[in-house]
């Protein structure tokens, strides 16, 4: 008696095994595609009805559906070293790195295929293509986003503008800011007026190239004035940075705590913040969150460098047979044309997660923000996508990418490698020693805390015992190849 | 008869530590197989399997996983910090609470027994990074306890995390509030277990206090205390990351005196995902545990053999 229990109760588990085998397979013509995108930490609420109502649509157009996946880094870092089977994944030069796992052979060569069989992918992502490109094959689809970076302070126009006079400019100097800085503290000799936590002023590192990050950049520059890469240290403009950092920090106008504060999210009343975006960006200026009208003030860039243009791009598993990369890109491209379908994974249920507002932005609603409160890049294109107004009362410019674009291609300082990657093979160690001695002093040459003219001949010291000299040399090395490869090609 | 009840009476113990003995050898020796990351240039092929990955797609690396570690001229610094607080924990991990152990079992009043008891265990169950945070509340250079009673006591305030000269004092002392709850209960245990009538009769004869420490409970305690300390000798590569990192809030003023080897590997490898150079750095610390595990109870065994875990 016990025995046949014993047996049924195995039986059923090859049973459910067996179903779980099969639920994968594809059912008639439709291709089902598990597509894994990162996602920082918790899987958005209505995920699954959300992509379930995108599905009723794509195997309609093209006869592909997802399983879309929401991971952490950490998991997407175990799926890829441990050969899991995928279709799709999210990779960039900050998740999931690209450039490494090109050069492993973990994704798929689409070079020819996404010209020969998605034209319209093709097009749409041009000229953008160079980021993608690994030894001259391209290995993945850039999500066309804001590629370049243009680094900003987002102030409160409330008390700036309308209590002490001052005037905001659309653009200033980075160091302009230390007047603004300066009248806080003299009202408020108490507060710190400048946001700053633990991992520095967002996006300190636009204005270079990492080849190496964060150890060995290059400066941007065109023709004579491109200089050779250098360890991160030798850099004179970031030096330059790390001590306008430190003499605000001796003046009081920083947290003497920063270099150990995680977040200040929290702290409203901090007038002047940092922020990454792009020209006409709204995101930070919704007053509801803030309390106060904040205004932004470009003081960097738009810096196009190799790694701002790989902020989010989709890769094909090199274990994949043609016919699924092909359902890949097909299912990209519906992705990249089609805005009405774009808008279903951007921001959910028309009526439910989202509404369209007069002049074509979208709003999200409550639900939307609750329940399906995605990032753009994670499921596609911001370009393609609806603009999103933070407020009915203030909308966004529907047509704000054209200008973004526009802008790229007229004031973008470009990098002058955005198509050479560097390959780690061989000096991985060297790398690690030298992130480790980097991350002990990170955070308190970012937050001003030590003295830089102090403290870079101690990182200097230790990073060449550590092999900077030898990994130095083979990062100009293989740059040095690059080069006479792109001159043969004609492109330089 | 009697043969067929000891037959039943281990087959029915043998059935109740089966859960354990499954979940050992799922989670602890099957997962064995991955000491060969520290040996392997992992390079996985995508659509592969990770055993099929591992063992033949994968060339062999010899010792090359193992040089990220001595790359690093901090490494002797490391290495010091690493054994140095690991000696201190495992010394004041046992003498103080043996030592609160035996004044406990000398209130007679129970109540108040448990009420210390529970309030030294709490810590235990916090978790570092809550620690991390009321020690931060002590020590926060604007708003920190600290620094107002120095304000106070009319001396200038210090910023704590921008001195490593305090820092080892204040790891040791974090560390002890923590663990010496837990760790007592267990030497309560066993002074509890000991036959009342021996101290009974010591008192007979005349012997204070220090002497019933010293003769009775203290000797009885040994199979114990050498327990504790051979499994702790055993984790002596080995650091308590929530210490070493979120406690100090990974400020990099201290690191000189706060970077044990978990927290060098963490930083090393934070940004990039390489088994090979994580397998071989617990590779060593399992090694070097190993090894001192076993000589620590070779020793104890040629000492006193009952004492000794094997």
């Amino acid at each position: 008696m016990k025995k046949k229990m014993i047996m049924q109760a195995v039986l059923m588990m090859c049973a459910v095994f067996l179903l779980q085998g099969c639920a994968k397979k594809d059912s008639g013509d439709t291709v089902n595609l598990r597509w894994i995108t990162y996602q920082a930490s918790d899987v958005p609420l209505d995920a699954k009805e959300v992509v379930a109502a995108a599905n009723a649509v794509s195997k309609e157009k093209t006869g592909v559906t997802v399983d879309l996946e929401f991971q952490p880094k950490e998991k997407m870092n175990l799926i890829m070293a441990s050969g899991e089977y995928y279709d799709m994944i999210f990779t960039s030069s900050w998740i999931n790195d690209y450039d490494r796992n090109a050069a492993a052979g973990l994704y798929y060569d689409i070079t020819d295929l996404v010209k020969e069989e998605t034209p319209l992918l093709y097009s749409s992502v041009d000229p953008y293509w160079d980021c993608a490109s690994v030894n001259g094959r391209i290995y993945a689809v850039p999500v066309l986003k804001d590629m370049g970076a243009e680094d900003m302070f987002r102030l409160n126009a409330d008390y700036f503008e309308k209590e002490k006079g001052m005037v905001i400019p659309e653009r200033m100097d980075f160091k302009d800011i230390e007047p603004f800085l300066k009248a806080y503290k003299e009202d408020y000799p108490d507060k710190y007026p400048l946001d700053m936590t633990k991992s520095g002023p967002a996006g300190y590192m636009n204005f270079l190239e990492r080849i190496v990050d964060p150890i060995i950049v290059l400066p941007f520059g065109e023709g004579d004035e491109a200089s050779d890469v250098v360890p991160f240290y030798e850099c004179e403009d970031l030096i330059e940075r790390y001590r306008l950092f430190h003499k605000w920090y001796e003046a009081g106008y920083i947290h003497p705590d920063a270099a150990t504060i995680e977040s200040t999210i929290n702290d409203k009343s901090i007038p002047v913040r940092f922020g990454v975006a792009w020209k006409g960006y709204q995101g930070y200026s919704n007053p509801e969150d803030w309390g106060f009208e904040v205004k932004t003030s470009i003081y960097d860039g738009p810096f196009l460098s190799r790694s701002s243009e790989q902020g989010a791009m989709f890769a094909v598993c090199a274990a994949c047979s043609k016919e699924r990369a092909k359902a890949c890109l097909k299912y990209l491209e519906l992705l990249s044309t089609d805005r009405e379908f774009r808008d279903i994974l951007a921001y959910g249920i028309e009526g439910k997660h989202f509404e369209y507002l007069e002049n074509g932005t979208v709003i999200r609603t409550r639900t939307g923000t609750d329940r399906y409160n995605t990032k753009l890049f994670q499921t596609g294109s911001d370009v393609i996508a609806s603009v999103e107004s933070v407020s009915r009362a203030i909308p966004t410019d529907p047509d704000q990418w054209k200008k973004v674009y526009e802008e790229y291609r007229t004031d973008g300082i470009y990098s002058e490698t955005g198509s050479f990657a560097y390959d780690p093979k061989g000096y991985e160690n060297v790398i690690s020693a030298l992130q480790a001695i980097y991350s002990n002093y990170a955070s308190e040459l970012l937050t001003g805390t030590s003295d830089p003219d102090e403290v870079i001949p101690e990182i200097r010291k230790k990073m060449e015992d550590a092999g900077m000299d030898e990994l130095l040399f083979d990062v100009r090395r293989q740059l040095k190849e690059w080069r006479s490869r792109e001159k043969e090609a004609g492109r330089k | 008869m009697k043969k067929d009840h000891f037959r039943k009476k281990n087959r029915d113990l043998a059935l109740m530590s089966l859960p354990a003995l499954i979940w050992y050898v799922c989670f602890c020796y099957i997962p064995l197989f991955g000491i060969f990351f520290a040996f392997k240039h992992f390079t996985p092929v995508p659509g592969e399997g990770l055993i099929k990955n591992l063992f033949v797609n994968s060339p062999w690396a010899g010792l090359d996983n193992f040089s990220f570690l001595i790359r690093s001229s901090d490494m002797p610094g490391i290495i010091f910090n690493t054994l140095f607080y690991n000696s201190l924990s495992i010394l004041l991990g046992i003498a103080v609470p043996v030592f609160i152990a035996v004044l406990l079992t000398e209130i007679h009043s129970e109540s108040f027994k448990g009420a210390v008891q529970m309030v030294m265990v709490l810590p235990y169950f916090l978790s570092w990074v809550i620690v991390g945070y009321l020690v931060y509340a002590f020590l926060a250079t604007d708003e920190g306890m600290a620094n107002h009673i120095l304000l106070f006591a009319g001396s200038s305030p210090i910023q704590w995390y921008q001195s490593p000269q305090y820092w080892r004092f204040i790891l040791v002392i974090t560390e002890v509030w923590k663990s010496t709850g837990y760790a007592m209960i267990i030497y309560l245990c066993s002074i509890t277990s000991i036959d009342r009538s021996l101290y009974e009769s010591a008192v007979l004869d005349g012997a204070g206090f220090w002497e019933r420490v010293r003769y009775i409970t203290l000797p009885m305690l040994q199979p114990t205390i050498c327990t504790i300390f051979i499994l702790r000798i055993g984790s002596i590569l080995n650091s308590d990351f929530g210490l070493f990192y979120q406690v100090p809030m990974d400020s990099g003023s201290l690191q000189g005196v706060t970077q044990t080897l978990d927290v060098y590997v963490y930083k090393a490898l934070m940004q990039q995902a390489n088994f090979g150079f994580s397998g071989a750095a617990s590779f060593l610390q399992s090694i070097v545990g190993f090894i001192m595990l076993v000589t620590a109870n070779t020793i104890i065994r040629r000492i006193d053999k009952d004492s000794s875990l094997m």
